[in-house]
């Protein structure tokens, strides 16, 4: 029996601000939103770190750099590159930091280096599309075919389709994404000529209207077909090993046994008993790939000449376009942030066992 | 009284880098229709093999290498281990159901229970969702469950107890004439023992099926069943009705798991256990499997391996070569005084 | 069952320890008995493969596998290193934080978590495009340090389990102290667990450098792997047909070291973890 708690108390804790925070953190959903603003929080505060405070940072560059032959004024190159920035460079560190926090909660990453005035945001919200659309395809496309294929190689334990399987899916992906890239454009575009690897340059052809139209979406996925190509390769032979592991673990279960004295269908036993307790691990590793592809794009595009932000990114290295190349991290981080907030999110709906109000 | 079970000289074996594990070794025994049987014995007898055996339930390492197990219910006669992969399907649940050890873990954690209770009824051709969910509350509340609450949770959100009780609810869905249970009451603590075993006499005694379960709980055996088998190394060595088996056991494996257990009222004695351990059933022993932990072998124990045999009351058997010198031994008193 | 006979039994293990060794001799003894031939032949430009020059010419006339012996040196040494500093990090402060518990393991957590996930390929561009690293100890730090994340999960949820098994709870039964606990009865279970993880930290090492080589943010001297590659793409050789062998021979060479890699860790699987033996 529990010990009776007067009521005062009860009252009490029910107004204490630590304790209500306590419940908000209990909270699945909200405890992933607030993890998710806190890494956005810290990648930002990387990014300023970079930009502003450790040593030879382009900043105090810039600014030396246009000082340099005298031509322009201390503070009037001050207020250039503040503004390149979106720092409030006269400000103190914290109030710059605060600031720069402000401009990015407004969509203000600061203006190009190269392009005068075009601002960063712009720059990046054109192509971070591309890759997100390419990755994300890549990555699914992976993911259905590889547990599928996973699937039937523990069912089939010790078979030579398992053992080709497994074999093959580990070697495609030990081998860098971006080398298999290269591989393709050398063995398929330029000995063998069976891909049209000048053509199939750029997000879309040019001259095609873009919209809705069948036309278009099909030229999309044809230029887009590479690089996904690359993204499903290099990942499936992870989602295989993994979920043949997994299966096999849980074919071992006692409720599986159980299923089976019921009478129930090897088909059904497969899918609701066996396959979605072995799927449920493989779900939170998806968001973590998401991070590591959008990684390898970054050579990944260069090679395919694929307009995405990876692209972007090496272009802007190439030219010491710092505003958009500290943009570009932010931005990629922030799409995989909210990568891993769905993935969570999603991983709590498969999983009675997390974060169910009322439990007994 | 009709039998409903007739196992026959059944054995199964199960392959390991040493060799075949005979983990039952020529097992007979008729089940009548409501009688309920225990199956004694310790870890590594046989008789969860024997158990999972009854409806094939076996690893795909195990081999059934001779027997036939025999079920004779209204919808006919047949052999078990003759049906085909749709029939033995349909044969379990439907008129053989079996409640595993682990009720902690017989539902899939990831659907609810009524889910499962629908899944058990579409796999057996029962379609009308509105049907099943009426049966399955008839039956939750038959096991004192509140229905409305147990069909919509997740097996996490049950307790133990809970949980066995949901599934013995599940396991009578479809009116099977057996119910074999293993270890029913092994992973639940004092008290929920208490209202499962109590629950399951009520059951029986209500809707009259015949019982089969596996335990190394004489407590339970007493209580629950009508007849007790002993089994050590895969054979059965001591079959009798539940009173004889404890007043006037003929088998010295049978006396020695009585008075291995400690008594609760009289004085306070040395705790008794069987010396020696089980027998390796890659390679059994010559003779009766027994001999070497057995206080009344003599040579010729080393040689015959006696078969079941008729003793001094009807209805009883044992494999022992020496039961009437046990007999003496025990005399018509509680074992565990007279040794 | 004795390591050998497991390891027999499926030769990855065997396999991919003779790779792995190949490559170090490779690399580290190869340039110390073949003599580098960096003499500019235009008129021997790629070359197919012959005799004389077994993998062909590149882009100046210069003989290929000459370059993919002394190629290896820089990218194993940075990858060792790399590992060695990322290892280090993630067993100590692993283990920190699931031995000590309480806030110091909410903020190891904390920053682990953050540093997961933030894409690790696009901060060592950015950084490296900012500050230009040079020399095999900054790059190594470079890369080990977003690399001991991956690890260090790991490490803790190893421990955190061990801590409840019961030769733990005897040793502090019998009142063993912290240190003895952590060095005399969880490590060495941890060993394989550790030599394994170095081993996929090289892989990844590997993988981060090479692509920033391939970029051109990093200026390390000499022939490498990674530079031919480089330079390959800059020459714009990836379209010509007949710089095949100069552009396959690196990614052969890179590929295989991986594999290399992947296979020997897991052999070492198979003979830590008998649960994973296939039966």
């Amino acid at each position: 029996m529990a010990a009776v708690i007067p009521a005062e108390e009860r009252i009490a804790s029910r107004l204490d601000p630590r304790a209500q925070l306590g419940s908000l953190w209990r909270h699945p959903i909200l405890r992933a939103a607030l993890k998710a603003a806190l890494t956005v929080l810290a990648a930002t505060t990387i990014t300023f770190t970079l930009i502003r405070l450790l040593p030879g940072n382009p900043i105090d560059l810039r600014i030396e750099e246009l000082t340099r032959d005298g031509s322009v004024s201390y503070e009037s190159a001050r207020e250039q590159v503040s503004a390149l920035y979106a720092i409030g460079l006269d400000e103190p560190l914290p109030q710059q930091y605060a600031t720069y926090l402000w401009n990015i909660l407004h969509g203000d990453l600061g203006t190009s280096f190269l392009s005068r005035g075009v601002p960063v945001m712009g720059i990046i919200l054109a192509v971070l599309p591309w890759t997100l659309f390419a990755v994300g395809t890549g990555l699914l496309l992976s993911f259905v075919v590889g547990i599928g294929l996973g699937l039937v190689a523990a069912y089939k334990r010790g078979s030579f389709f398992d053992q080709a399987v497994s074999t093959i899916g580990s070697i495609i992906s030990s081998v860098p994404n971006y080398l298999i890239a290269i591989l393709i454009v050398l063995v398929l575009g330029v000995q063998l000529r069976w891909v049209p690897i000048t053509q199939m340059r750029g997000a879309f052809s040019p001259g095609i209207q873009p919209g809705f139209s069948l036309e278009f979406i099909g030229d999309v996925l044809f230029h887009a077909a590479l690089p996904i190509s690359v993204f499903f390769l290099t990942q499936i032979g992870h989602w295989i090993l993994s979920m043949r592991n997994a299966t096999l673990a849980s074919l071992e279960d006692d409720h599986v046994l159980a299923a089976r004295a019921r009478g129930l269908s090897d088909r059904r036993i497969t899918t609701a008993y066996v396959g979605r307790n072995a799927v449920l691990p493989l779900v939170t590793q998806l968001a973590i790939s998401v991070g590591f592809i959008v990684g390898g794009a970054v050579i990944i595009e260069q090679i395919f000449v694929y307009q995405g932000v990876g692209q972007r990114l090496v272009r802007a290295v190439a030219q010491r376009d710092y505003p958009v190349m500290q943009g570009i991290l932010l931005l990629v981080t922030i799409s995989v942030v909210v990568a891993n907030l769905v993935a969570d999110l999603l991983y709590s709906r498969l999983d009675p066992r997390i974060g169910r109000a009322g439990d007994a | 009284m009709s039998v409903l079970l007739s196992v026959r000289d059944l054995a199964i074996e199960y392959g390991s880098r040493r060799g075949p594990v005979q983990a039952v070794r020529g097992v007979s025994f008729d089940l009548e229709q409501g009688e309920t049987v225990a199956v004694i014995g310790e870890s590594g007898s046989g008789k969860t093999t024997l158990a999972i055996g009854l409806i094939r339930l076996n690893p795909r390492s195990a081999r059934v290498t001779r027997g036939e197990i025999l079920f004779a219910d209204e919808r006919g006669t047949e052999n078990v281990l003759d049906m085909d992969a749709e029939t033995l399907r349909r044969f379990r649940w439907q008129r053989a159901a079996m409640v595993f050890q682990s009720a902690l873990n017989s539902f899939n954690p990831v659907i609810d229970v009524w889910a499962q209770f629908l899944d058990t009824a579409r796999a057996h051709g029962m379609d009308d969702a509105r049907a099943v969910k009426r049966r399955a509350r008839e039956l939750l509340d038959l096991v004192h469950l509140d229905p409305d609450r147990v069909l919509r949770a997740y097996p996490h959100q049950l307790s133990g107890g809970m949980k066995q009780r949901a599934l013995i609810a599940l396991s009578l869905l479809l009116g099977p004439r057996l119910l074999i249970l293993d270890e029913p009451t092994t992973a639940l603590d004092i008290l929920t023992q208490r209202q499962v075993i109590d629950l399951l006499r009520d059951l029986r005694r209500q809707l009259g099926f015949s019982m089969i379960f596996i335990s190394h709980d004489l407590s339970l055996a007493a209580e629950l069943a009508d007849r007790v088998l002993t089994m050590y190394a895969g054979r059965i060595v001591e079959e009798a009705r539940v009173a004889d088996l404890f007043y006037r056991p003929r088998h010295p494996y049978s006396v020695g798991l009585l008075r291995a257990v400690p008594r609760v009222s009289g004085e306070l004695g040395a705790l008794a256990s069987i010396p020696g351990s089980p027998p390796d059933l890659v390679s059994p022993p010559s003779g009766c499997a027994y001999h070497p932990r057995c206080p009344f072998a003599i040579d010729r124990c080393r040689i015959e391996d006696p078969p079941l045999g008729p003793v001094d009351s009807p209805g009883h058997a044992a494999a022992c070569l020496r039961w009437q010198a046990v007999a003496e031994a025990v005399g018509t008193r509680e074992p565990a005084k007279a040794l | 069952m004795s390591t050998i006979a497991v390891i027999a039994r499926r030769p990855v293990g065997l396999i991919g320890l003779i790779g792995v060794g190949s490559f170090v001799a490779l690399a580290y003894l190869g340039p110390l008995v073949i003599p580098l031939t960096n003499t500019v032949d235009i008129a021997n430009i790629y070359r197919t493969p012959s005799l004389a020059y077994p993998l062909g010419t590149d882009f100046q006339g210069r003989d290929v596998l000459n370059q993919i012996v002394y190629g290896g040196r820089d990218i194993l040494s940075v990858a060792f290193l790399a590992a060695f500093f990322s290892t280090a990090v993630a067993v100590t402060f692993g283990s920190l934080a699931a031995t000590l518990g309480g806030k110091l393991d909410v903020a190891i957590l904390a920053i682990t978590d953050v540093v997961l996930t933030v894409p690790h390929f696009i901060v060592l561009v950015v950084v490296a495009a900012i500050f230009r690293p040079e020399g095999f100890l900054v790059l190594a730090l470079l890369l080990a340090s977003l690399q001991w994340a991956g690890l260090l999960r790991q490490v803790r949820a190893q421990i955190l389990s061990l801590k409840e098994r019961e030769y733990v709870e005897a040793a502090r039964s019998l009142d063993l102290g912290l240190f003895h606990i952590i060095f005399r009865e969880m490590l060495p279970n941890m060993a394989s667990y550790v030599a394994i993880h170095f081993i996929f930290a090289m892989t990844g090492t590997v993988y981060a450098q090479v692509g920033l080589i391939v970029l051109g943010l990093i200026p390390l001297s000499g022939a490498n792997w990674g530079s031919m590659l480089y330079l390959a793409q800059s020459q714009g050789a990836l379209y010509f047909s007949d710089s095949f062998w100069y552009i396959f021979s690196p990614i052969l060479a890179i590929s295989l070291f991986q594999l290399s890699l992947v296979a020997l860790s897991a052999g070492l699987e198979d003979v830590f973890n008998p649960r994973l033996r296939a039966s």
